[in-house]
């Protein structure tokens, strides 16, 4: 009488339900935990500048620097350094941010691909699927090819730029309400026609090293990141995976299809358009601080379902761990595969990308429906 | 209730046809505290221009179960969306409980108002447990967990659809009747006045046909709960219905008991066909014959 054991179990009032925590989550979160501090040992010990891994890690944990407010003052708020050992400065602001990015672009990548899949109903959408990689990608474009002096501002412009082309895409879809299918043929429209304007900007650029930085954008690098982007996506990350989990329920019920969840009182265009905000927020966060990598906010949610199961209490929460391990995993093949030279870390989510789908397509009859 | 275990409708439909009125419900039963009404509604899909339903009154009686029946596109599953508000009626309003519907809250609404749609879509990972709960959304708060009083009705819900013994299964491995009382219980937990089941037995086999004919009637027995149903088959409609109404290209050509429905004549010309039918005890007998060339009429 198993069943029956686990229904007396839950009348256990005020304590919390946990038992959605089942062990296929907890194994999938100790396996990406495991990866994620193997990828960033070697990211914190390895790279252009040689030292030892002990020499690294005594650094890390270089007590007189990690008790020191000024140092997190610095890191934080951005205020000034105090004095580092080269050592030390390479590791703590470079190694270390750039390992932090790497996590944080994962969960909202990851979080951000799991909400945009049950609202569109499709397992194969991506944070970029209602206009944000289109409009990040021609904001970048139009800032490197026209306005070359605001340079620095290209993470504002990238989301603001994700966001406007998600408004439009979400215009174009409404008539009387919005349908799945509608949202995600209304992306392609626009994701197809400012492609082309974003392309043809590429023939305008003069020289080839502003093409191969608009390039790094496109393609999602998290070269030269450093604790001015932990400062930019640490907050929105914050909020967008905070409200990823407390909608886990209001996700569930949206998979249910519109008819139920409107039958059951749910005023679905409202939820679904505060939800794809939430998406679009912590997508365009990622890309401000990353440009746009892809293949992670796609396969992440897909990965983790196979695993854990559809409910999104489930999925969010495998999602948190498991888009970090990606990117960190991918980010060291980045820097370290061809190195000094390092590329974006966007062609390496890519190259694990494309051969998990096809192991997918080769296994699964029925993709695309959740 | 001495029926608890086979369904005998017939019997209920004569008690109920002896205390309603004969003819034209819809304004002496608009007083009752758990009826619903639909009044002078006129509905329509944005993507055609003829209305579905023009221009027509349904009453369903409260504690009662009102079957609507018809031939494919008559324009039941239209009307009784209509009824839930998922159809925004172009004319006409739906009372409930003395209010508009419309002017309920979505949550409001769906606290006393269900809605079973027809082939209902979950992701097969989901335990049965689980979507009976989602069945208790309106009951709670954005961020509310789980009370007593859900797991109560959960549980209530699935002792009533028969499916205890799935609680822990997930949907994906049911079979189509089974899926179906999954569904069933999820409406049920929704703990609503009105229920409104949308062809709740197409595509079931026979005894999964004869399972949901049977919580419908202990729903009607055991709760005062107010029932629409649509049904295909209109043979099972006058085994259960209290009162049935028969439409056909949208327009209410009969309603009362299923002894005032069912005959020869109404199946002839509502349903295009010849038809005998027999009187018994457990409510009118079709049988069959012939389709009829609907120019014939």
């Amino acid at each position: 009488m198993a069943s029956h054991e686990r229904t007396t179990d839950k009348r256990r009032f005020g304590l919390p339900r946990v038992d959605w925590i089942d062990r296929s989550l907890i194994g999938l979160i100790g396996a990406s935990f495991a990866l994620t501090v193997a990828a960033g040992l070697v990211q914190i010990s390895f790279g252009a500048y040689g030292m030892s891994v002990i020499d690294a890690w005594r650094l890390v944990f270089d007590l007189q620097l990690l008790l020191d407010p000024m140092t997190w003052q610095a890191f934080i708020l951005g205020g000034e350094l105090p004095q580092l050992s080269q050592e030390a400065y390479i590791v703590w602001t470079i190694r270390v941010p750039r390992v932090l990015v790497a996590l944080f672009v994962g969960m909202n990548l990851a979080v951000s691909g799991g909400i945009f899949q049950a609202v569109t109903r499709n397992e194969l959408a991506s944070p970029y699927i209602l206009g944000v990689s289109s409009g990040a990608g021609l904001a970048i474009m139009l800032t490197v090819v026209f306005f070359t002096g605001l340079a620095p501002l290209i993470p504002v412009f990238a989301s603001v730029g994700g966001i406007v082309s998600f408004l439009l895409v979400y215009t174009i879809a409404w008539k009387g309400g919005t349908s799945p299918v509608r949202l995600v043929l209304a992306g392609v429209i626009v994701g197809t026609v400012l492609g082309s304007v974003q392309q043809g900007l590429f023939f305008m650029l003069e020289d080839i090293d502003t093409a191969l930085s608009a390039m790094a954008w496109m393609t999602g690098s998290l070269t030269g990141t450093d604790w001015e982007q932990v400062r930019m996506i640490l907050p929105w990350t914050v909020v967008s995976v905070g409200l990823a989990l407390v909608t886990s329920r209001q996700l569930n019920v949206l998979l249910l299809g519109e008819k139920t969840a409107s039958s059951l009182g749910m005023p679905v265009e409202r939820i679904r358009f505060g939800l794809s905000v939430v998406a679009v927020v912590a997508a365009a966060a990622s890309v401000a601080a990353a440009g746009l990598i892809g293949f992670v906010g796609l396969i992440v949610p897909h990965m983790v379902r196979n695993i854990v199961g559809s409910d999104y209490k489930r999925l969010t929460l495998g999602c948190l761990f498991v888009g970090p391990a990606l990117i960190l995993v991918a980010d060291t093949g980045a820097r370290l595969l061809m190195s000094p030279n390092q590329v974006p870390v966007g062609i390496i989510t890519g190259l694990i990308g494309g051969p998990y789908f096809l192991y997918l397509m080769r296994k699964k009859h029925n993709m695309g429906e959740i | 209730m001495s029926k608890g275990t086979h369904p005998a409708p017939g019997t209920d439909a004569t008690e109920a046809a002896e205390a309603s009125e004969p003819s034209r419900p819809v304004d002496s039963d608009s007083n009752d505290s758990d009826s619903i009404t639909g009044q002078e509604l006129v509905l329509s899909y944005s993507s055609s221009e003829e209305p579905v339903i023009d221009d027509e009154s349904i009453t369903a009686r409260s504690g009662a179960v009102t079957a609507l029946v018809g031939p494919n596109g008559s324009g039941k599953s239209t009307l009784l969306k209509g009824m839930a508000d998922q159809l925004t009626p172009d004319h006409g309003s739906v009372i409930l409980q003395g209010r508009d519907v419309h002017s309920y809250d979505t949550k409001e609404l769906a606290q006393k108002l269900g809605l079973l749609s027809q082939e209902s879509v979950a992701p097969d990972s989901i335990t049965v447990e689980d979507l009976v709960y989602h069945g208790r959304y309106p009951h709670r708060g954005f961020f509310e967990s789980v009370s007593a009083e859900d797991e109560r009705a959960v549980d209530r819900a699935l002792t009533l659809a028969g499916c205890e013994h799935l609680r822990d299964r997930e949907v994906g491995q049911l079979s189509g009747g089974q899926k179906q009382l999954a569904w069933i219980a999820m409406v049920i937990a929704q703990d609503t006045d009105i229920l409104l089941l949308d062809e709740p037995t197409t595509f079931l086999d026979l005894h999964h046909q004869l399972e949901v004919m049977e919580i419908i009637d202990t729903l009607r027995n055991k709760s005062d709960i107010t029932i629409i149903v649509v049904l295909h088959d209109i043979q099972q409609a006058a085994r259960i219905a209290d009162k049935m109404i028969a439409l056909k290209s949208g327009e209410v050509r009969a309603r009362g008991t299923p002894e005032e429905i069912v005959t020869k004549k109404l199946l002839a010309e509502v349903f295009d066909v010849e038809a005998k039918v027999q009187v018994t005890d457990r409510g009118p007998r079709i049988e069959p014959l012939s389709p009829l060339n609907s120019m014939d009429n």
